[in-house]
């Protein structure tokens, strides 16, 4: 269904090039926000609705972290080498968190030096994720603070929205924010668009399979109650091969094409080859599952493994880098 | 409540919220003097000294985090400490190789005075009722399992002082740390704020109030921060009171090996330890009942001597028979008089005069070849040095969590303050070490993933890696207390066959090693040893208490607790 949706999308991504002062359409679900919007005080309750998120976010944070550093090394970028143990990885950079909830991933992202900012579409959401930040003076930042410190700053818009603007990052995260949109699609070549030449793109969603219908559904939603019925909805999860294929057709619009510019040329697909199992390359993309393990009562990044998919039945983390043209 | 601030805020942009909040939390505490901080570590003792020195020997933490470490009492007189060489404080703990091995990485060993210390090569611990005897050797530790590379010696004994002295001048380097002493903490609040998000609020007896992101409790038994937290702990007073005074004795003869062996003897009444600092002066550990623990650390000068010497030497029914006098003699005897109860004990004994055994004349003053079995036992006392002679009562106690919640969050206890444990194993400085270790290495693996240090989730790899680690071990040590409190005849039987044929048995003695930190380590992992020994022991105590109720059935059980202990020590 969703590859249907996919390749609608294509055509829409075409239509929208061709079209290109056209309003984007919306991609925000209202029924989704309001869903979120009930949930929104309970964002800093560790305990409590979203336990498992905040168990989560230390992982997230880690894969950001290790995949931006593999990256310059392989450039060898000498700035970037003290990625490795310093505590601002992230400075210097401007870093976009779609959908950020409560900010759990928005504030781990400041603490670690980037300009941050969160964007989501729930008024209390940013209400929220705005006043737990207050009360964190690494976070409010103040003259005089360490420059190496980042800054971090929530709005109430879209990705949509936000392409308005001309300011473009050099990483853009969103993290389990596709399995709750309406046309992923384009609510991926928002996210895309919003990302500078040779940044980064990094997303965490839910597989669309047996196994993730049954924990993330079935277990957490009905049977152990850790999450609120109606979180999810199974259709709306996203397998990492449509994500693969997506971004293997995707091109970046083009700049303006000035007049007698050639503007048929056309730009690289951010995936240009696959393996045999239809794996990305290294330096273009990476799928990583994310297993929940109970009795450890975390969440665990599956290694790059030999199984086609790395164990991403079910969450899983996903990265794409914008060529650099 | 949370909702109506969100309504309230949402009226303002984002960053309109941020000035606002701020102006309001300033506003509430304007009449004092609110600083902003990192992590508060309250108490000076071993364990907040060391966190204090693990988390600055860190760049990351100097860079990012503001760290704050309040003692009440007068530091400086610890960090100008200084004894003769061959005088001793009373309070000393064996520093296992892996806490030695942690002192060294964070900085902290090169400033302990290593000529104050002794290296133990041997330990034996026996039985008091049935004189069944465990030897611990250095080299039983096999080779290739340690990654401290002179591993030579089981533990470093050390005085406390000599300890804290070191983390007080190691820590005198260091630019990144505010260390507040003679301040004590009047009271712990909650920070006010409309989202339930508060920060604790520490109000100094200086007029200065702290807001911090982490409050540390290394504030002892009777911690504040632990009250504050809201975490209740577990536990009980053992019917026994420790003496613990610095010995002189005799130095061992060329013919004998060293000052470097740690007795120990289970008597019913508790453990007798005798702990070496020097090859003429060593540390007492005694634990007993109360009424005989407050009539011999008044008693005159001499007795006490005299009972150390006879409690370590005379059959339990002699040292019961001694005890029995003391009690009734009320206000003490005088040296005197106890040098003859004992000499008449050694005669009705039939413990020959020149024998290792006797103390009430002292033969060995005079030299020559020791008698054959002068390594059972410890050297002579003569005399015990002036001032040093002091009591405490002994108590079990486990918080029921490391991590404070809800109204007591951005908490988190080490050392004592998490738990205190019977000093029969010598654990109770190295387990507050291993705590620190455990924390600092969840705090820096936090940091580097962006996370608030003072979250709940950021601090549950401490507790987790710490919490069960502890329980064992104390766990284990409360059970070999209980279990060596015993006379009765089928206990007594149970643990002597346990621990003579542990003797025999070489590796699973390795194993029990390791559960002391023999083996320096510096992963996560390091429980498996005393894993062995709690088990070992769960199955000694059932035994134990099988034997009360059955008495019969009781070497079918210790078979197959033998076999239980062999299987988990082959496992390894």
């Amino acid at each position: 269904m969703f590859s249907t949706a996919l390749r609608q999308s294509t055509r829409l991504q075409r239509s929208l090039q061709s079209r290109r002062n056209l309003q984007t359409a919306s991609t925000v679900n209202a029924a989704e926000i309001a869903h979120f919007s009930r949930l929104s005080s309970l964002w800093w309750d560790e305990h409590g609705e979203f336990a498992f998120l905040h168990r989560m976010n230390p992982v997230r944070m880690q894969f950001v972290r290790d995949k931006l550093l593999e990256i310059a090394r392989d450039e060898g970028d000498e700035n970037t080498a003290r990625l490795g143990a310093g505590r601002d990885a992230l400075s210097g950079l401007d870093v976009l968190d779609v959908g950020c909830g409560g900010g759990l991933l928005s504030e781990s992202l400041a603490r670690l030096g980037a300009r941050t900012l969160g964007i989501d579409a729930s008024e209390s959401n940013i209400g929220i994720a705005s006043l737990h930040a207050s009360a964190d003076p690494q976070l409010s930042s103040q003259p005089g603070s360490p420059s190496s410190s980042g800054s971090l700053q929530y709005r109430n818009t879209s990705a949509e929205e936000l392409l308005k603007d001309k300011k473009r990052y050099d990483v853009v995260c969103s993290m389990e924010v596709i399995e709750h949109v309406d046309n992923p699609p384009a609510f991926l070549s928002a996210c895309a668009e919003l990302v500078k030449p040779g940044g980064h793109l990094f997303l965490s969603t839910i597989a669309r399979t047996p196994l993730s219908y049954l924990l993330t559904i079935v277990a957490a939603e009905y049977v152990l109650r850790k999450v609120a019925v109606g979180t999810h909805t199974y259709s709306k999860f996203v397998n990492p091969s449509e994500l693969v294929s997506f971004f293997r057709e995707y091109h970046s619009p083009s700049p303006l094409p000035s007049p007698g510019a050639d503007s048929t040329r056309p730009s690289r697909p951010w995936i240009t080859r696959t393996y045999d199992n239809g794996l990305p390359t290294r330096t273009e993309a990476e799928i990583r599952g994310l297993i929940y393990v109970p009795w450890k009562g975390d969440w665990v990044l599956m290694p790059r493994s030999s199984t086609a998919w790395g164990a991403a039945e079910c969450n899983y983390m996903f990265w794409v880098r914008k060529p650099a043209e | 409540m949370a909702s109506l601030s969100v309504r309230r805020a949402l009226k303002r942009s984002g960053s309109q919220i941020l000035t606002r909040q701020r102006r309001t939390s300033s506003r509430a505490y304007s009449s004092e003097n609110v600083e902003d901080t990192d992590v508060v570590i309250v108490g000076g003792g071993p364990a907040g000294l060391a966190l204090a020195s693990a988390l600055t020997s860190h760049k990351i933490v100097c860079d990012s985090l503001k760290v704050t470490l309040v003692e009440a009492g007068d530091l400086s007189k610890v960090q100008d400490w200084s004894l003769e060489p061959n005088v001793f404080s009373n309070r000393v703990s064996s520093i296992t190789n892996s806490s030695r091995a942690f002192l060294e990485g964070i900085g902290v060993w090169d400033y302990v005075d290593e000529a104050r210390t002794t290296p133990i090569q041997q330990m034996q611990v026996w039985d008091g009722v049935s004189d069944a005897r465990i030897t611990f050797d250095a080299s039983d530790i096999p080779l290739g399992s340690s990654n401290v590379p002179e591993c030579s010696h089981m533990a470093q004994m050390t005085e406390n002082l000599n300890l804290q002295r070191a983390l007080l001048r190691r820590l005198s380097t260091i630019q990144g740390l505010k260390l507040l002493q003679r301040v004590k903490v009047d009271l712990i609040q909650r920070e006010n704020r409309e989202s339930g998000t508060g920060w604790p609020l520490v109000h100094l007896s200086d007029g200065s109030v702290l807001r911090t992101r982490l409050l540390v409790g290394a504030d002892g038994f009777n911690s504040p921060v632990r009250s504050y937290a809201g975490i209740s702990s577990y536990g009980w007073s053992y019917d026994t009171q420790a003496i613990v005074a610095t010995l002189n004795h005799f130095e061992r003869s060329p013919f004998q090996a060293p000052n470097n062996t740690a007795y120990q003897r289970f008597l019913p009444t508790g453990p007798i330890a005798f702990l070496p600092l020097s090859p003429t002066v060593s540390s007492l550990v005694w634990s007993t009942k109360p009424p005989l623990a407050a009539i011999l650390s008044k008693s005159e000068p001499g007795v006490l001597e005299c009972m150390i010497n006879a409690v370590f030497r005379l059959p339990e029914i002699s040292v019961r028979y001694l005890h029995q006098r003391i009690l009734d003699s009320g206000s003490g005897m005088s040296k005197e008089q106890i040098q003859e109860e004992i000499a008449w004990r050694e005669r009705s004994d039939s413990i020959p005069s020149h024998s290792a055994y006797a103390s009430a004349s002292k033969s060995a003053s005079e030299g020559g070849i020791p008698p054959s079995d002068a390594e059972a036992i410890p050297s002579l006392v003569t005399s015990i040095q002036a001032g040093t002679v002091a009591s405490f009562p002994l108590r079990f106690n486990h918080a029921d969590s490391y991590i404070g919640e809800g109204a007591g969050s951005r908490t988190v206890l080490i050392g004592d303050a998490a738990h205190t444990v019977h000093p029969l194993a010598g654990q109770g400085l190295n387990l507050g070490l291993g705590d620190v270790e455990a924390l600092t290495r969840c705090i820096i693996r936090a940091l580097g993933q962006g996370a608030d240090i003072g979250s709940y989730t950021a601090l549950i790899p401490y507790a987790r890696e710490r919490y069960f680690e502890n329980h064992k071990v104390m766990a284990a040590v409360d059970k070999l207390h209980k279990l060596y409190s015993s006379t009765a005849a089928p206990v007594v039987w149970a643990r002597s066959v346990g621990v003579e044929v542990l003797n025999e048995l070489d590796s699973v003695k390795a194993a029990l090693m390791m559960n002391a930190g023999a083996y320096g380590h510096t992963g996560g992992n390091n429980g498996s040893g005393w894993n062995v020994l709690a088990r070992g022991v769960e199955v000694l105590a059932g035994t134990a208490s099988a034997g009360k109720m059955l008495g019969a059935g009781l070497s079918g059980v210790i078979g197959q607790g033998l076999q239980t202990l062999l299987k988990s020590g082959g496992q390894r």
